[in-house]
């Protein structure tokens, strides 16, 4: 029915606008084209792209996960205690890691076993990690005590740095997860049709655990790396960082209704997005403005979803 | 005004969807007060035609006349107001609203803004007291029956004063009693004077119910008749245009129906299984053979459904043992640990491993990933067949699917073509290709052809029969009984949680099933209440 060349044209939509913004802005401004801006928007995404490769699964899945704001916040005060403690960056970094991971064990539990919502469930448990932040840096700015911590996201390898070699990493595993292994193929599933899904024989409990551990270690992971770039952390209750990750995702075209969508995707908005704020600046458009123009086109791309479904029968 | 005999008149009308023509300058006129019937295979258009005259859809050419008049609905409130309105297959309700505001939703009683309770209970009393249908108008609609939800929804047309009723497959979901209640209230509501167009798969009920019936193929009218001068065969006939032998495969017999052959465990053994509602005076006891078709016939809450799924695996038992030839899918709890919660969860995973497939009732609710593609749906429980660490091989999975889908003969599409893009009977059989896979033993169908239409209704008979034919076991579950006589070497009839009877091949005699389903004796409504919770 809706095979038509415009339906084709709308379903890879994220492609075409995402190469069309890149042409318009490599002729209509000197600055875009060139490696260190390009490289400096790679490196400025890479917090981003690692939380948002992986929260894909999470709402591919069918669930909702915004607890990754306070995981990230509070991830690297972890990490940090941890590397003033024992003087390793290593462990450092394992730690974060590890909080971020059972966040999301306890939210993936939740959601599955006492049947909460998702959405519900994560906007409580980032409260009580936003205050687990607190406790942990006793409401201070923690700082890494040896040179190293820095390195974790600055070191530079092929004039690209760790950090955005960090984050093309975890977009490849979670697109390598999702497109071709069979869990992959049951997060579609639970996300697609629940019902349908156990009765082919998937754990779909499992399968939710999993995505929000998954999406709770990216979380801590990016968290950490953030902290690595600012050789600091600051405990807060921001939650502006999930916002940044769902814009990303939605625009790339993955549905929130869950079942359908891709890592690439992914990849796709967050780059269209940083795009955007990068030829605003080269423009020098006000910043006002510039998220008046970023909320409309979050909503043209949720637009555009919905009235894709709306459309088959 | 210049033709006011015909309440509803379509002129030409053509509706195009991308590159299908749904509907091809159709030309159609309902008589005032009349039951029409609309029959045809599935995307012949009947539901487009309906949807056009209830303003879901507008027409791209041609004209719709309501009362002679010409009109062009662009939403269905258009056609609400004109008197038209629909009560379709899936119905529609807020299940968590009371009767009484499902039906008055959108035209509540208010006083100054405010909801007027008083106002709502006089206007029920004085809808119920109209149409003879009798409902407490306080319990959710979630907590009624299908059937009760239906008279919910021509309550509600009702009390918008509709004149004009679409009915798309109003009988579907329904048992026996409660089809022949609809076919009273259809013929009450005539008599009234409300003129009914009824869309529907089962061609008696058109036949009996219906003063005029049309027959589509696709997209077009092929005629229009008195439905008196109509017969079951001439309908089906004019639907697919060509004569139909049988409707049903010839019955391939077992060398001894009922009986495993020498020293093999029967394919399916299910022994003194229990869970609520289901098996409360004595547990259940089922075989069904390598090679047989057995059906569970019933009414609609006799527990069928409920028993398959626990055969499955897909909701708990409390009590029994099932065996798939020979070979144990749960052993019996101990005593300590006889908890329905945690310990006798089967998993359908298990039942998938050892050779056991369900296809449930819902295609749409239970079975496909509508936006997936053919591919990964037919693949889905046999992912682990193609993975190797993890990592699913395109090949393997390619080859397994390739098989499968031309083992089921599931057309309309590549197999990257995302399911809800092919039609109800191909869906249908997408689900069954996902069984015809290299060591099935046993074949679950609950409710295998509903909303398929003529064509592919025959086309899953011979799937059945020649898969049971190739050592297939399968158990039947129908609402249509006359499919279950047409296929099945054995019916077991169920009623209140229990088996009651059982019948085999050639003694399938439909008056005596029928009367074993509604049983002698009143159901015991707390039994009921329980097997109708799932």
């Amino acid at each position: 029915m809706n095979t038509s060349p415009f339906a084709a044209l709308a379903r890879y939509g994220i492609v075409w606008v995402t190469l069309a913004l890149f042409v318009v802005l490599a002729i209509t401004t000197d600055g875009f084209l060139t490696g260190p801006n390009l490289r400096n928007v790679l490196d400025q995404q890479a917090t981003l792209l690692i939380a948002a490769s992986v929260a894909t699964l999470t709402m591919i899945a069918g669930g909702f996960d915004v607890s990754i704001s306070a995981v990230a916040v509070a991830a690297p005060l972890v990490a940090l205690r941890v590397e003033n403690a024992t003087g390793s960056v290593a462990l450092a970094l394992l730690a974060g890691c590890a909080f971020g991971l059972v966040v999301g064990m306890v939210n993936g539990s939740v959601v599955s076993f006492a049947k909460i919502n998702s959405f519900i469930t994560t906007l409580a448990t980032s409260f009580i990690v936003f205050g687990i932040g607190f406790l942990v840096s006793d409401r201070s700015i923690l700082r890494p005590e040896s040179e190293n911590y820095r390195d974790i996201a600055r070191t530079r390898v092929a004039d690209l740095t760790t950090a955005t070699w960090i984050s093309l990493g975890v977009v490849a595993i979670a697109w390598v997860t999702l497109s071709a292994t069979r869990f992959g193929r049951h997060v579609y599933a639970t996300g697609g049709n629940i019902e349908a899904a156990k009765l082919a024989g998937i754990r779909t409990g499992r399968i939710i655990v999993l995505v929000f551990a998954l999406s709770g270690l990216a979380a801590g992971l990016a968290g950490v790396v953030a902290s690595s770039r600012a050789i600091s952390a600051t405990p807060s209750d921001d939650f502006s960082f999930v916002f940044g990750v769902i814009a990303a995702i939605v625009v790339g075209g993955t549905s929130i209704a869950g079942g359908t969508g891709a890592v690439w995707r992914t990849l796709l908005g967050a780059l269209f997005i940083a795009f955007m704020v990068n030829g605003f600046n080269l423009h020098q458009i006000d910043p006002i403005w510039q998220r008046i123009i970023q909320g409309v086109v979050i909503l043209v791309a949720v637009a555009a979803d919905a009235w894709s479904r709306s459309r088959r029968t | 005004m210049a033709d006011s005999a015909n309440h509803v008149e379509l002129r030409g009308i053509s509706k195009r969807f991308g590159t299908t023509l749904a509907v091809d300058d159709a030309s159609l006129a309902v008589e005032r007060g009349s039951i029409h019937g609309l029959v045809g295979e599935n995307g012949a258009g009947k539901s487009t035609i309906g949807k056009i005259i209830s303003g879901v859809y507008t027409a791209d050419r041609g004209s719709l006349l309501v009362n002679g008049r010409l009109e062009s609905f662009r939403t269905p409130r258009q056609a609400f107001a004109a008197g038209i309105t629909t009560i379709a297959q899936e119905l529609s309700l807020l299940k968590d609203r009371s009767v009484a505001d499902n039906v008055f939703c959108g035209v509540e009683s208010t006083r100054f803004g405010f909801m007027s309770r008083r106002g709502t209970q006089r206007r029920f009393a004085s809808l119920t007291s109209s149409t003879g249908i009798q409902l407490d108008p306080a319990p959710t609609a979630g907590s009624l029956s299908v059937a009760e939800q239906q008279l919910v929804e021509i309550l509600r047309a009702a009390a918008r004063g509709a004149e004009f009723v679409i009915m798309d497959e109003p009988s579907a979901r329904l048992s026996g009693t409660e089809r022949d209640q609809l076919h009273r209230l259809l013929r009450e509501m005539r008599e009234r004077g409300t003129t009914v167009l009824l869309i529907s798969h089962f061609l008696q009920e058109v036949l009996d119910l219906s003063d005029a019936v049309t027959v589509m193929r696709d997209g077009r009218i092929v005629r229009t008749s008195n439905a008196e001068t109509e017969t079951a065969d001439t309908l089906i006939e004019a639907m697919i245009g060509r004569q139909l032998a049988g409707n049903y495969p010839p019955k391939a017999m077992p060398a001894q129906p009922g009986q495993p052959r020498q020293g093999e465990p029967p394919a399916l053994r299910v022994r003194g299984l229990r869970r609520p509602g289901l098996g409360a005076q004595s547990g259940l006891d089922l075989d069904v053979c390598s090679g047989e078709i057995v059906g569970l016939a019933g009414l609609v809450g006799a527990g069928r459904t409920e028993f398959v799924r626990a055969v499955y695996g897909a909701d708990p038992i409390t009590e029994g043992e099932i065996q798939i030839a020979g070979e144990p899918l749960a052993r019996p709890p101990a005593r300590a640990l006889r908890r329905p919660q945690w310990w006798s969860r089967l998993r359908p995973t298990r039942a998938i491993r050892r050779g056991l497939g369900l296809i449930p009732e819902s295609r749409r609710d239970q079975g496909l990933l509508p936006d997936r593609s053919l591919r990964e749906n037919i693949s889905l429980p046999h992912l682990s067949r193609t993975t190797k660490a993890g990592i699913v091989s395109r090949r393997a999975e390619r080859n397994l699917v390739v098989a499968a889908a031309a083992g089921a003969e599931v057309r309309g599409g590549g197999l990257e073509t995302p399911v809800h893009l092919l039609s109800g009977g191909n869906q249908q059989k997408s689900l069954f290709a996902r069984w015809m896979v290299p060591g099935l033993k046993v074949l679950i169908a609950d409710e295998p052809t509903r909303g398929v239409d003529v064509g592919s209704k025959r086309s899953i008979y011979d799937l059945i029969a020649s898969a049971s034919g190739n050592g297939l076991a399968v158990l039947i579950v129908s609402s249509e009984l006359e499919e279950l006589i047409g296929l099945c070497h054995r019916i077991v009839v169920m009623r209140a949680g229990q088996f009651v009877a059982e019948f085999s091949h050639p003694d399938l005699d439909e008056a005596e099933i029928l009367r074993q389903a509604f049983g002698g004796e009143p159901i015991p409504p707390s039994d009921r209440q329980t097997a109708e919770q799932q």
